[in-house]
């Protein structure tokens, strides 16, 4: 039924691709991003000493967009009509070193650490101002709003019923780790595939789930005042379905309403709320206002309350009976148009019980291509003490060739086990020294090159090394 | 005396607050979007207003434009009407009240001075006006049909006693006084320049922006929705600005959110170096929101499995168990503190204490599911006894809760995990 599924929708999607033509021209983006990392991390080892265990890394991005699909003559006026566009991302992570040596085969495997995996991180056929009203896509798709980051296969649509109201609507299935080609990172957390205990039914995790959701917007970009309501369910089919268990349940249920008011282009007031109907509660909320007291300066001050939230399927939405609450507050001052500055608080407060809070200042000078930045922070309370700076630059030597380098220094005491005495390993200091390069080779050939260093309580040395190269074509 | 210092410390603060308002309070366009110029002329615009010159009258190439590109300063020819120039004579006099016809009149060098040809080290010909392309899309046509005035954009052009420069260009907000999405269009790409995509054109980084002072890409300002503001702690701070996607992607593509929101590379602005031996104190209050870009289930179980720290019996590192200082078992130590789950004799606690493990998870359980799986809470707290002790997780009164009517109204098989088929507690009374 799924391949079938699949099936329709490749077919679709060609049919449509090759329908599109003769198009005037396409225009083709395709973008290559190669990542290769090695790194130490540190690990426990038999003797209780610490070791450092090689990590290394090799990511691979392959971006292709074409645009343009629909005829010219289809176009409108303003040219932004009716336009026709598919885009795509896949990657490739390979995990190597020592780090995925002697790991457990077999029965003892741990399903987390996949050493490889190809993922269509989105794929779809998209349309804007359709008809002067409609904005599509259908494929692989990932979205982002107060509702959650969330990835599906499926359809969206979104009409523009007046200048200042539209209608969304989008269904699909959710896109989880568990299928091929599928990453794992946007699905919703709290049930794993790995577990091997019969009563967490793991097995569940392996069903496709059907989504549903849509939104009302009011307002426009530019206006002052703008609201989203949205909504999503996601739901799944009982694995195994036993005598006298529900034949399906939901994972996700979320009304979620996002609302933004401006003042004279001086005052900004931005904020969320969002209800998990899963559980019944409001489990986000965020209220922030922003003020441009000068031309420069900014004060923000902001409110928020998170509530941590699974699957459907996992038990931690019984367990999870608390929250925490925020209050922060930034102020921004630009000194002249190459010099910012900013001074940033947060206290959080568990309604279990306890605290934490800390604070940060800053300052950041741009001129061209190059950049001198310094940051200090502290934080303190549930959870541990942190306090460390940071220094970073960039310079542009040539027209293609900058250099960069970074100082890190930090302290810091976890209160993991509460009783330093026993457990050493939960304070020390750490300094990180980075140094790297980035070279234009040629037109959208890009070299990124970067050696970091740490020496700090547990070892004298542990490296880290980044490559990256960026191909950027345009066809 | 204590007076004294008050006061001191009130005029010092005045002081400084005045010094940081004059500093900050006042800003130009940037110099991304009207690059560096050259206009070697001295012109007192004012004057001309006075005696009658119009906007449409010297810049008559104004009505007509359809590209910001285009040079809409005045040639000689519109001066000539009324300043009788004569190239041949460069020192030319008129009679008084007339418009003065010397060369240096209008005309002068890089350093400010007044130009005349033939003049100790002045060039041969006089120093051209040099325009960098904008880069921003502006149609001057379409806005005077629209009945449009020079002045409601070019406010006080007429009483500048000089020629107008980019720092007197209009900025983003007085566009937006119209194209506010009813009077105009609020589409950014109806003015910015756009990729092939309709994404906003960022990367606008020339000879003549860096000459201006450009410093990087084009980043919003503020002045549209002021929380979209790239300031120096946007990267940390950009939550509520983020979630709505539509206005995100005018400029970016969906890859940027994905590099660092599920992505495999450390973002240094967020993590320090080495942030393996510092991001306990973080995760277990969840600042940053660990969330947002890393999922506890296949991330972080990962990782912490591998290194000897995760809670897994079977999927741990075999062969160093035993030894694991941070296993859970039998090691020579454990990650925990006694009495977190079980007390000095091994046995299940069965009051939670300040250090048990109850208080922990109340506060933050994403930082348990960090470790553990399902199983580990079902190992004590299940409703089946064979398991093992039967703890309920659920406060007094979870039955008549909205949480429990409304998490067993939509998915039961959760409640299944520890409860038996049937079972009486499941009616939520």
């Amino acid at each position: 039924m799924r391949s079938r599924g699949r099936l329709a929708l490749l077919a679709l999607v060609a049919v449509t691709v090759a329908g599109a033509r003769p198009a005037a021209a396409y225009d083709f983006t395709v973008g290559l991003r190669t990542i290769g990392q090695g790194y130490q991390v540190r690990r426990f080892a038999a003797d209780g000493s610490n070791e450092l265990l090689s990590r290394r890394r090799l990511t691979q991005y392959m971006d292709l967009a074409v645009f343009d699909l629909a005829p010219s003559r289809w176009r409108g006026d303003d040219g932004d009509r009716n336009v026709l566009y598919f885009d795509a991302s896949l990657r490739f992570d390979s995990d190597f070193g020592g780090y995925m040596l002697g790991r457990p085969t077999g029965t003892d495997e741990i399903h987390e650490l996949k050493q490889s995996q190809l993922d269509i991180l989105y794929a779809f056929l998209g349309g804007r101002n359709v008809g002067g009203r409609v904005d599509f896509m259908l494929g692989r798709q990932i979205h982002f709003d107060l509702v959650d980051f969330f990835a599906y296969d499926g359809g969206a649509a979104l009409v523009h019923v007046t200048r200042n109201f539209a209608v969304e609507a989008y269904g699909g299935t959710e896109v989880r780790g568990e299928l091929p080609l599928s990453a794992p990172i946007y699905e919703l957390d709290g049930t794993s595939a790995g577990s091997r205990d019969p009563a967490t039914r793991a097995d569940q995790n392996s069903m496709l789930r059907p989504l549903a959701g849509g939104a009302v917007v009011a307002g426009s970009d530019a206006g002052p005042l703008m609201a989203r309501l949205a909504y999503r369910r996601v739901w799944s089919a009982t694995a195994d379905q036993q005598i006298g268990e529900p034949d399906s349940g939901v994972n996700d249920e979320k009304l979620a309403l996002t609302a933004l008011a401006t003042w004279r282009n001086r005052a900004y007031v931005a904020g969320g709320a969002r209800f998990n109907l899963l559980l019944g509660e409001f489990d986000d909320e965020q209220l922030l206002v922003k003020l441009r007291t000068f031309a420069r300066q900014w004060v923000t001050l902001e409110h928020a309350y998170l509530a941590p939230t699974f699957d459907g399927d996992s038990i931690w939405n019984v367990f999870a009976a608390g929250a925490y609450r925020d209050l922060r507050a930034v102020y921004e001052v630009g000194i002249g148009p190459e010099v910012k500055t900013y001074a940033r608080g947060f206290i959080r407060f568990f309604t279990a019980s306890g605290q934490a809070g800390g604070g940060s200042l800053g300052a950041v000078w741009r001129r061209g291509r190059g950049f001198l930045r310094a940051d200090g922070y502290w934080e303190d309370g549930y959870g541990g003490r942190k306090v460390g700076v940071d220094a970073s630059a960039r310079l542009g030597i040539r027209r293609a060739f900058e250099i960069e380098g970074r100082l890190t220094g930090y302290e810091w005491r976890a209160d993991a086990t509460g009783d330093a005495a026993r457990s050493p390993n939960d304070a020390g200091v750490v300094f990180g020294a980075q140094a790297g390069g980035r070279w234009q080779l040629g037109r959208g050939v890009k070299l990124h090159l970067l050696a970091e260093d740490n020496v700090g309580t547990f070892y004298s040395s542990a490296f880290r090394g980044l490559a990256v190269v960026e191909v950027d074509a345009s066809l | 005396m204590k007076r004294l210092a008050t006061a001191l410390i009130v005029a010092a603060a005045a002081t400084a607050g005045g010094a940081l308002a004059a500093a900050t309070g006042t800003t130009t366009p940037s110099a991304l979007i009207y690059p560096a110029e050259t206009i070697p002329i001295a012109f007192d615009h004012a004057q001309h207003a006075r005696l009658g010159a119009t906007c449409e009258g010297c810049h008559v190439s104004a009505q007509t434009s359809t590209a910001a590109a285009d040079n809409l300063i005045p040639r000689e020819a519109a001066c000539r009407s009324c300043h009788k120039i004569d190239r041949d004579l460069p020192a030319k006099a008129v009679a008084h009240g007339q418009g003065a016809a010397r060369c240096d009149a209008c005309h002068v060098d890089a350093a400010g001075n007044r130009w005349m040809p033939g003049g100790a080290g002045a060039a041969v010909e006089p120093p051209r006006v040099v325009l960098a392309r904008p880069n921003l899309k502006f149609n001057h046509k379409l806005h005077a049909a629209r009945g449009i005035a020079c002045a409601l954009c070019h406010a006080n052009a007429d009483m500048q006693q000089a020629p107008v420069t980019r720092v007197d260009l209009p900025m983003m907000a007085t566009c937006l006084g119209c194209h506010d999405g009813k009077q105009a269009t609020a589409r950014c790409s109806a003015c910015h320049l756009t990729e092939p995509d309709g994404r906003l054109k960022t990367k606008l980084l020339s000879v003549a922006t860096i000459a201006a002072g450009a410093d990087g890409p084009l980043v919003p300002s503020g002045s549209l929705r002021g929380i979209d503001a790239h300031g120096p702690t946007f990267v940390r701070d950009h939550s509520v600005a983020g979630r709505e996607e539509r206005y995100c992607l005018t400029c970016h593509k969906r890859n940027d959110c994905i590099d660092c929101h599920g992505g495999v590379v450390r973002p240094p602005d967020i993590h320090p170096a080495d942030y393996v031996s510092l991001h306990a104190v973080d995760a277990r209050r969840n600042v940053p929101d660990c969330s947002a870009c890393h999922r506890t289930q296949s991330f972080c179980v990962g990782c912490h499995q591998r290194t000897g720290v995760g809670a897994d019996p079977e999927g741990g590192l075999p062969g160093r168990r035993a030894n694991n200082p941070f296993g859970t078992g039998t090691g020579v130590k454990t990650f925990h503190p006694p009495g977190w789950a079980r007390d000095a004799g091994g046995a299940p606690i069965t009051t939670p204490r300040p250090n048990s493990h109850a208080l922990a998870a109340q506060r933050n359980i994403r930082a348990c599911a960090s470790c553990h799986r399902e199983e580990s809470c079902l190992a004590c707290h299940s409703a089946d006894p064979t398991r093992g002790p039967t703890f309920s997780p659920h406060g007094p009164g979870f039955g008549g809760t909205a949480r429990c009517r409304f998490l067993a109204a939509r998915n039961k098989r959760v409640c299944l995990k520890c409860h038996q088929v049937g079972a009486p507690e499941l009616t939520c009374d």
